[in-house]
């Protein structure tokens, strides 16, 4: 028995190696739910801080605030362009029906609202990327908000802390967005391959979509998470999957993801609604 | 000991710094990132209890992952790592070392360092890309991705190291 235990505590960095290891894996693993700990990552108060502190050291002091103000006022120009696209599809789809009892489409709110943030923190170098912003719970930001930069989709928010924000961007396998090719109608999900922050795919996109190479790929609108017609990126390449009744294209994304610096979060008044909707469609069921 | 704990706090702090604000954002050619902060493993003293080494390392690993937003990732390869640094130095170095050297240019040999840093740094990378890629399975892009990085980390830390002038004071 002495010699045992002797033998137990000779050895007992065996015992602590694999506590450690143990340790290690359970972090691995609940990370790997879509909603984060936010303790363990670039948005807690420490690693927040330092991380904005350098965001700022980086973005240039001159730049910063022309740059801001010229995403915003793009940003501003982007919704209203959103705006009356809805309205004018509208009008479009209304043509046909007695103009009387049509409700005058400008009393038709647009759900969404953005709200601008800096990029402080940004990774693309891992298999699993991630941004921080220094916008958060106090700044009206919540869990499954759709974020674009100037150039089009970054991403989800996956996290919120009271300051910073943590976004599942696209160059995330978990990240999966419903897309189509401009113009058409038909739909697609959009994952990364791991491979290059420059392009992603777009996958179950039935046979007989026609497209050409460089047409234009936007989101589709089917989720709460982002208004349609945001761009996400141009086809660069595409081939039949194994099946053949699907193509997956190879899509190069317009968000130059090492260079972020402003993004904007957009707000949608309905989303809590629409989820609700969903939820108790489901449970019906 | 009071000056092991102030060198080694030291290192862990400038190395930790160094990886987290600027060496993670390199990403040459899409594919390779140097992991520096393995220096400050390499150069604690030669016979640190195992326990203090494992701990240190796994605190090290934590420390980097939750400033990368991978968490438990290095702190699994750095608890891999320590847990087998003793024997490493062991294998190839030999036993008769003073305890409490740090192991250098001059007190390993140039080789003898070098050796010692490529395993390390190469059983660090393996068990970190390998943890990371669980999810996305893709073993020629991984192999790829595991050498271009440890190469880019053997280069920085055999430039540090030659560079470094505690061990050059210390091999007077």
């Amino acid at each position: 028995m002495r010699k045992l235990l002797e033998f137990l505590v000779s050895k007992r960095h065996w015992f602590l190696f694999i506590l450690l290891e143990i340790i290690s894996f359970v972090f691995i693993y609940r990370n790997n739910a879509y909603q984060r700990n936010i303790i363990l990552s670039s948005a807690n108060v420490v690693t927040g801080r330092i991380a904005s502190i350098t965001g700022s050291l980086t973005s240039y002091m001159d730049l910063r605030e022309i740059n801001r103000d010229l995403s915003e006022r793009n940003g501003q120009l982007e919704m209203e362009l959103l705006r009356i696209q809805e309205q004018l599809e509208i009008l479009q789809a209304d043509t046909l029906l007695f103009q009387g009892f049509a409700p005058d489409s400008t009393e038709r709110p647009f759900p969404y609202d953005f709200v601008m943030a800096r990029v402080i923190y940004n990774s693309v170098s891992y298999a699993s990327n991630f941004i921080t912003i220094n916008k958060g719970k106090e700044d009206g930001i919540s869990p499954d908000m759709g974020v674009v930069s100037d150039k089009g989709v970054v991403g989800v928010v996956a996290s919120v802390s009271d300051h910073m924000a943590l976004i599942l961007p696209i160059l995330n396998p978990k990240f999966n967005l419903s897309c189509k090719v401009k113009g058409s109608s038909y739909f697609g999900s959009m994952t990364w391959n791991g491979r290059s922050i420059k392009y992603a795919n777009l996958e179950q996109l039935p046979r007989h979509v026609e497209f050409l190479q460089g047409d234009t790929i936007v989101t589709s609108g089917f989720s709460t998470i982002f208004p349609p017609g945001i761009i996400v990126g141009t086809i660069h390449a595409f081939q039949k999957e194994r099946d053949d009744n699907f193509f997956s294209l190879d899509v190069e994304l317009s968000t130059d993801f090492a260079s972020l610096s402003n993004v904007r979060v957009l707000r949608n008044y309905r989303q809590e609604e629409q989820r609700t909707l969903e939820q108790e469609g489901r449970k019906n069921d | 000991m009071i000056r092991n704990i102030i060198r080694g706090l030291l290192y862990f702090i400038v190395f930790v710094t160094i990886q987290v604000l600027i060496l993670n954002n390199i990403y040459y050619l899409r594919i390779a990132t140097p992991f520096l902060y393995l220096y400050f493993l390499l150069k604690l003293p030669v016979g640190v209890s195992n326990s203090a080494m494992l701990l240190i390392s796994f605190v090290t690993g934590l420390t980097i992952d939750v400033f990368s937003n991978t968490p438990g990732m290095h702190a699994a390869a750095c608890t891999f790592v320590g847990f087998f640094r003793a024997g490493m130095i062991r294998l190839l170095i030999g036993k008769e070392l003073l305890e409490g050297a740090y192991p250098s240019y001059s007190v390993f040999g140039t080789g003898g360092f070098l050796r010692y840093t490529v395993m390390f740094v190469v059983l660090h990378h393996v068990v970190l890309f390998l943890v990371e890629s669980l999810t996305l399975f893709d073993p020629l892009f991984l192999v790829i991705r595991i050498l271009s990085s440890a190469l880019l980390s053997v280069v920085l830390i055999a430039i540090v190291e030659a560079f470094n002038m505690e061990a050059v004071k210390n091999g007077e």
